[in-house]
């Protein structure tokens, strides 16, 4: 029976890649303009991936300052959102815009709060009160939201994932919103989404079944957990506090010694650098906010060794394997982002300036990334993959990879302002003392 | 005692000044191993830490000593008098006129790990070798020698191993030092034979001057090692804090100007002896 549904499911993917590679050929032929990107986009890849040179004492820097990555990441965002006030999932270079996509666009929305609190552009806060909108109208009567890119012919079945990263969007947007009634709504509504959540959990804190991907637990659902314990904050409910734990309590029973977390469970797909950044990433907030050390050390294990692979190889792997043995060589730009939000927090937490470090070298590898003029889409745009063709989201420039170097780059400056800071405090009182 | 002396490059002003200096001392080298001066990995860092304009400067100071005065030709102007040719006029260029002076065979070859660098060091059957540069060393080279290999390593160990050693140490308010260890298998994880607080920070005016000054300092006390090791006056202790993970790495840009700022305006108050703890591990 396995083995017939293994089957099964591994003809439904390649019919599923032959059914994109001729919807990609069929979209060239009818937007023949869009092979000019195309073409200089996989010949500027090939080239630096033939010259580049890494070394012991390297780092990669680039003459892009981060005020100006920002910008050119936030407007590529703004423009990937639909009138409707979802965001595209990704920019193809072969099929333009894609539809929007629920799941992103809830998690977009804390970027944008934070880059109009940063820079006091009000343009990013509108845009992510027409993004809560567009979500609100979403929810199922459940509390839940659905999976998959938003198609509003089709039934929608509810996700798990999505409504944990939906929750997140919703809970900030409660923090920003003024109008007591709004608040009021979309405090309800998060709480719904919140109970829905806790209602179709496990007992052992994961989630499976219809509302999980594939069907199966996966740990990368410390993301849900993260937004849960954000609700349980915002809301003082017990009931998502408790779920929160529970769903960390399963993930760290899935650490091993070696910084591994089992337990991604994606059948089909190698294990993306995006998903175990996920893991990481959801387990550390999700330490930080329910003030649990055991979560906080086992993010920080993993992180280490991501670290100390970083700042050896000069790069991430695009994919590992267990236990970090091996993985492909290209590059996932979005995990790379992700990783390095989880540095810089870490560095927050335990003040190692090492982990600022590892931060700063791989977000300026992120920026020299980014194109800073060309046509909408790509300007601005995080890659799937570096080169363009590697295996994650090949051909597209992704919008949860641009909230991700969003994130980082305003961690980077609030963080590198703060040690920096410290230190001329410290040293000015050291002056005096002497 | 017979010492062999490790180089990244003929060229390489730490490994001729390090031979010249134990030479002096009676030390006369058994041999120096060196990687070849046109070494691709070498180039790529050297232009990578110097800028174009500087190494081409370099470059041309050590093949072509006749266009320059002596003050050009050597880039870390503490290593100066190390590398004085006694004997006549000017310094020593490269290990070869270091060799040739002191009469000592120089060796090429393109990886110190290779089977070709562990035959020719066993041909030279050192009782000790001092690292200068190169590769990361491996267990067959690192077992050749009778006592093993000697690292001069800029900061305090065990609580900065790596690299960007001095900027660390500024940023994790610890007293600037060197440490003169045995190489292992892992970085900067040998037994210690001395530590010393490098006491001249406050003339520095960058942290390149730094790094020039301990560069050496470091020199000298590896002078001072092998001669506690040749009269059994010192012996190698094991570094403490094996659990902990001390190591660093190459520090960003925007880091090192703290640091900078650190040499220049707040090392009063370290050096006489405040907080030497740093942050938290990993």
């Amino acid at each position: 029976m396995r083995s017939n549904s293994n089957s099964n499911a591994s003809r439904s993917r390649e019919k599923g890649k032959t059914r994109r590679a001729l919807t990609e050929a069929a979209a060239l032929l009818l937007a023949p303009q869009r092979a000019i990107p195309l073409v200089t986009k996989i010949a500027s890849d090939k080239w630096r991936t033939t010259f580049e040179s890494r070394h012991l004492y390297s780092y990669a820097s680039t003459t892009i300052p981060t005020e100006n990555a920002l910008r050119l990441l936030i407007d590529w965002i703004l423009n990937a959102q639909g009138r409707d006030g979802g965001v595209a999932a990704y920019y193809s270079l072969f099929t333009g815009y894609s539809d929007s996509y629920p799941e992103v666009t809830g998690y977009i929305i804390p970027t944008l709060y934070d880059y109009s609190t940063t820079t006091g552009d009000p343009v990013p806060r509108k845009a992510a009160e027409r993004a809560t909108q567009w979500l609100l109208s979403l929810q199922m009567p459940s509390g839940a939201f659905p999976a998959g890119l938003h198609a509003p012919t089709s039934d929608p079945q509810p996700s798990a994932f999505n409504t944990g990263q939906i929750l997140q969007g919703l809970v900030r947007a409660h923090r920003e919103t003024h109008n007591e009634t709004e608040k009021a709504e979309i405090l309800d509504r998060a709480q719904r989404a919140g109970t829905w959540l806790a209602q179709i959990q496990q007992p052992d804190g994961s989630w499976i079944g219809p509302a999980a991907y594939q069907g199966s637990a996966h740990t990368y659902y410390s993301m849900v957990s993260w937004a849960l314990a954000q609700l349980a904050a915002e809301s003082n409910d017990p009931r998502h506090a408790a779920a929160a734990d529970r769903n960390i309590d399963w993930v760290l029973g899935q650490a091993r010694p070696t910084g591994w977390i089992d337990g991604i469970n994606l059948e089909g797909h190698p294990i993306y650098l995006h998903f175990i950044a996920y893991v990481i990433q959801g387990t550390l907030e999700c330490g930080i906010l329910r003030h649990r050390e055991d979560a906080i050390q086992v993010a920080k294990r993993s992180a280490w060794v991501l670290l100390r692979k970083f700042e050896t190889h000069k790069r991430l792997l695009g994919t590992y394997e267990p236990d970090f043995t091996r993985g492909q060589t290209f590059s996932c730009l979005t995990g790379n982002a992700q990783m390095s939000c989880v540095w810089l927090r870490l560095g927050e937490v335990t003040g190692d300036l090492r982990y600022l470090n590892a931060a700063l070298k791989i977000n300026e590898m992120l920026k020299e990334s980014l194109r800073t003029k060309g046509p909408e889409g790509l300007s601005g745009g995080v890659a799937g993959s570096y080169p363009i063709w590697g295996a994650y989201q090949p051909m597209r420039f992704i919008s949860w990879g641009s909230k991700f170097l969003a994130d980082a780059l305003m961690l980077e400056e609030r963080l590198t302002r703060e040690v920096e800071r410290k230190f001329l405090t410290k040293l000015e009182a050291s002056e005096c003392a002497s | 005692m017979r010492v062999v002396i490790l180089s990244s490059s003929p060229y390489s002003e730490t490994g001729c000044a390090a031979a010249a200096r134990l030479a002096e001392l009676g030390f006369i080298p058994a041999g120096a191993l060196t990687l070849p001066s046109w070494d691709r990995a070498t180039l790529v860092r050297k232009l990578g830490q110097w800028g174009l304009r500087d190494s081409y400067r370099y470059a041309v100071a050590k093949l072509s000593p006749g266009k320059f005065a002596t003050e050009n030709q050597v880039r870390n102007p503490y290593l100066e008098t190390m590398l004085k040719n006694k004997d006549r006029e000017g310094i020593f260029r490269s290990l070869r006129e270091v060799a040739r002076h002191f009469e000592f065979p120089v060796a090429t070859v393109s990886d110190q790990n290779s089977p070709r660098a562990v035959g020719q060091l066993n041909d030279w059957s050192p009782d000790v070798a001092i690292f200068t540069g190169g590769n990361i060393l491996r267990d067959k080279l690192l077992k050749v020698p009778r006592l093993g290999i000697l690292n001069s390593h800029l900061a305090p160990l065990p609580e900065i191993r790596g690299m960007s050693s001095p900027e660390w140490s500024l940023l994790r308010e610890l007293p600037l030092s060197i440490t003169i260890h045995f190489m292992d298998k892992g970085i900067d994880t040998g037994p210690i034979l001395l530590r010393r607080q490098f006491r001249r920070a406050e003339e520095c005016n960058s942290l390149v001057d730094l790094r020039n000054r301990m560069i050496a300092e470091g020199i000298d006390l590896i002078a001072e090692a092998v001669t506690g090791l040749d009269r059994g006056t010192i012996a190698a202790a094991p570094q403490a804090d094996g659990e902990k993970d001390h190591q660093f790495f190459v520090m960003h840009d925007r880091l090192k100007t703290l640091a900078a700022r650190r040499l220049k305006e707040g090392l009063k108050p370290v050096a006489s002896g405040t907080n030497p703890s740093g942050g938290g591990n990993a």
